[in-house]
């Protein structure tokens, strides 16, 4: 068993005094290559907070984060260069699609491509675009596209160094329901055809068949996970 | 990929708008540094356009631009005469103003040794160098009298034959040069009335003499038309300018230091006396407004800069979210920063050169302005971004996560 990322007793507050706010308890949990896992739980619960401690943007105050079984943040400090990992391994998919305003579609997949060192960031891009297929939306600015094709572009850009952990932060919430179920669906193809680790916070609890594992949250804590998978994950390495 | 070039693409239009009112911005602050050189340039114009090797002026003053300095008209005659002089030019100058058709104009009236001197070392750009004694003049082309215009002066006509270029006063005023002669007609112009008064002040002291009364036949001498003596005195003349041989300068120099009626002044010690008399608290003026106005635009240009990136925040944070580095966020902010300045430099330059020729005091670009002026500029948006910079590099990529 391969595990992308592994949090093993993480812990993170906010604030201090009577403000203080535990929203990570003890938190553990392993995301294992090729499988997708969903993350529930209520507004509040640490879901947020979670994947920005995997995604190694707001490192936990005290815990080890295992990347690819390699300690990279231990009680809060660094063991590695955190932008360098960020850049090479992860992808971000969020609720709104987050893409640089001032480049087209393609050029936001290719600048994550040039950013990642990829070889031929254009024919990369091209490449995503058709996978994903906006292929003809390509040179259109952000603000011209639609609510679906923006996310389908963001999810090119979160794919385009080929990264073994993708986390994506509600990324349906601000899509139509059959919108919504596609981009799960595109989710589960990624994990499952490119290898990828792929962890999704969502509310929508309709798609949960797509996923492989769950996890649920609740005051910070991890509730343990169980698997929903109709097939086996590790058939899927691709 | 070249993300200033592509944000900047973004909104063209705004983009332009902003770098225009830098450009403005720009525009006063190399134009303060135009009229700066302009005067000094204005300051200097004239002495170097006497191609004088040293200058004679009255004993204890600083030549005839800083104050008054009164010789007498012989003295031309002695200078050419010390050993090693090659040429002695007795030099005139004096400001008038008068009207021409309904206009007031100024002049600096310069007198030229006729016929040695007929202006062939002047600056002409049209027309040509006076080829008579008397009734014609050069005059500098910002006077804005065309060649063959007739000016009224001392009561005589005076045509313009010659144009020249920057011929200037310290004090902007266009320079007229004529023969001497022509000069002390109009220098010595006085009113009728004057004479009389004069001849009469004239008899009233003769009368006071004894001699006055042991010679009564006295009293008419100065209404005599045989007596020739002037009822007021010929006007002094300011300088002796000498070309000498650059040989036996110093032997010149030595010669003139022991006449206890003039001093001495090197050409260079005439543009330092200029430099440091006459211009420099307008020099010093305009150099701390320069300073105050550069300033001025520094803060504004980061102002600016630092706005613009904060607009950005957001992309900068995604960027930041993929992985790129802090160099490549500066780069973002800094290039954005020299685009927008060398375009406001462009700008401000075509403004000038549309400009200045209608500036009322001449605005100098010298070489040094030309090549500083960029370089400044580089430096000025170089430094103004480093608000910006900074915020790009300390701006979170968790951020982004909490959209």
């Amino acid at each position: 068993m391969t595990f992308a990322v592994r949090a093993e007793r993480i812990s993170k507050t906010f604030g201090r005094g009577d403000t203080l706010v535990h929203a990570l308890v003890d938190v553990s949990v392993a995301i294992e290559a090729g499988t997708i896992a969903a993350l529930l739980g209520p507004s509040g619960s640490g879901k947020s907070t979670l994947v920005k401690a995997l995604g190694l943007v707001a490192p936990p105050e005290s815990g080890t984060i295992f990347f690819h079984e390699r300690p990279v943040v231990v009680d809060g400090v660094a063991m590695a260069d955190l932008t360098a990992l960020r850049r090479d391994n992860l992808g971000f998919v969020f609720q709104k699609a987050n893409l640089v305003s001032f480049l087209t579609a393609r050029e936001n997949i290719e600048v994550a491509c040039e950013i990642g060192g990829t070889e031929n960031p254009r024919k990369r891009a091209n490449e995503l675009l058709e996978y994903l297929g906006v292929a003809h939306r390509a040179a259109s600015r952000p603000e011209t596209l639609s609510g679906g094709e923006q996310q389908r572009i963001a999810i090119a850009r979160a794919l385009a160094n080929r990264p073994a952990l993708l986390l994506a932060d509600e990324p349906t919430a601000a899509l139509d329901r059959a919108r919504g179920r596609a981009v799960m669906e595109l989710f589960r193809r990624v994990a499952h055809e490119q290898g990828a680790a792929v962890l999704v916070v969502t509310h929508d609890h309709r798609a949960l068949d797509v996923f492989d594992v769950t996890h649920e949250m609740e005051d910070g804590r991890i509730l343990p996970a169980h698997a929903t998978s109709q097939a086996p994950a590790q058939e899927s390495h691709a | 990929m070249n993300l200033a070039y592509r944000d900047t693409r973004r909104r063209p239009g705004r983009f332009v708008a902003t770098a225009a009112g830098l450009g403005l911005l720009f525009a006063v602050v190399i134009s303060m540094q135009g009229i700066y050189a302009g005067l000094v340039d204005d300051a200097t114009i004239l002495a170097n356009a006497m191609h004088a090797d040293l200058w004679i002026v009255q004993r204890g003053t600083s030549g005839p631009f800083a104050e008054a300095s009164r010789l007498d008209p012989t003295l031309e005659s002695r200078a050419a005469a010390v050993p090693g002089v090659r040429r002695a030019r007795a030099y005139t100058y004096q400001l008038v103003q008068r009207v021409h058709e309904g206009t007031t104009y100024r002049l600096a009236l310069v007198g030229m040794a006729w016929p040695d001197d007929r202006g062939e070392s002047l600056p002409l750009v049209a027309g040509r160098t006076l080829a008579q004694a008397h009734g014609e003049m050069i005059v500098d082309a910002s006077l804005g009298m065309p060649i063959g215009t007739v000016l009224s002066l001392g009561g005589e006509p005076f045509r313009i034959v010659g144009l020249t270029r920057n011929a200037l006063t310290t004090g902007g005023d266009a320079v007229a040069f004529l023969p001497l002669a022509d000069w002390q007609l109009i220098a010595n112009e006085a009113p009728n009335e004057a004479v009389q008064t004069e001849r009469q002040r004239t008899l009233e002291r003769l009368r006071a003499t004894d001699l006055a009364r042991t010679s009564p036949g006295l009293e008419d001498l100065p209404t005599d038309d045989r007596w020739r003596a002037p009822a007021l005195p010929s006007p002094p003349i300011h300088a002796i300018l000498l070309n000498v041989d650059p040989s036996r300068r110093d032997e010149v120099i030595s010669v003139l230091e022991r006449w206890g009626d003039v001093t001495v002044l090197t050409h260079a010690d005439e543009e330092a006396l200029l430099l440091q008399g006459v211009v420099a608290r307008a020099r010093m003026q305009l150099g701390l407004f320069s300073v105050i106005l550069t300033l001025t635009a520094a803060v504004i240009v980061m102002m600016v800069l630092w706005t613009m990136t904060l607009e950005k925040t957001h992309d900068l944070a995604v960027l930041r979210l993929l992985g790129a580095p802090t160099t490549r966020l500066a780069g973002l902010v800094l290039q954005q920063a020299w685009m927008l300045g060398a375009l406001a430099y462009l700008i401000a330059f075509g403004i000038g050169q549309v400009l200045y020729p209608y500036f009322p005091r001449r605005v100098v670009l010298t070489p040094e302005i030309l090549w500083a002026a960029p370089i400044a500029v580089l430096l000025l948006t170089t430094i103004a971004s480093v608000l910006g910079v900074a915020h790009a590099t300390r701006v979170d990529p968790a951020e982004v996560l909490d959209a």
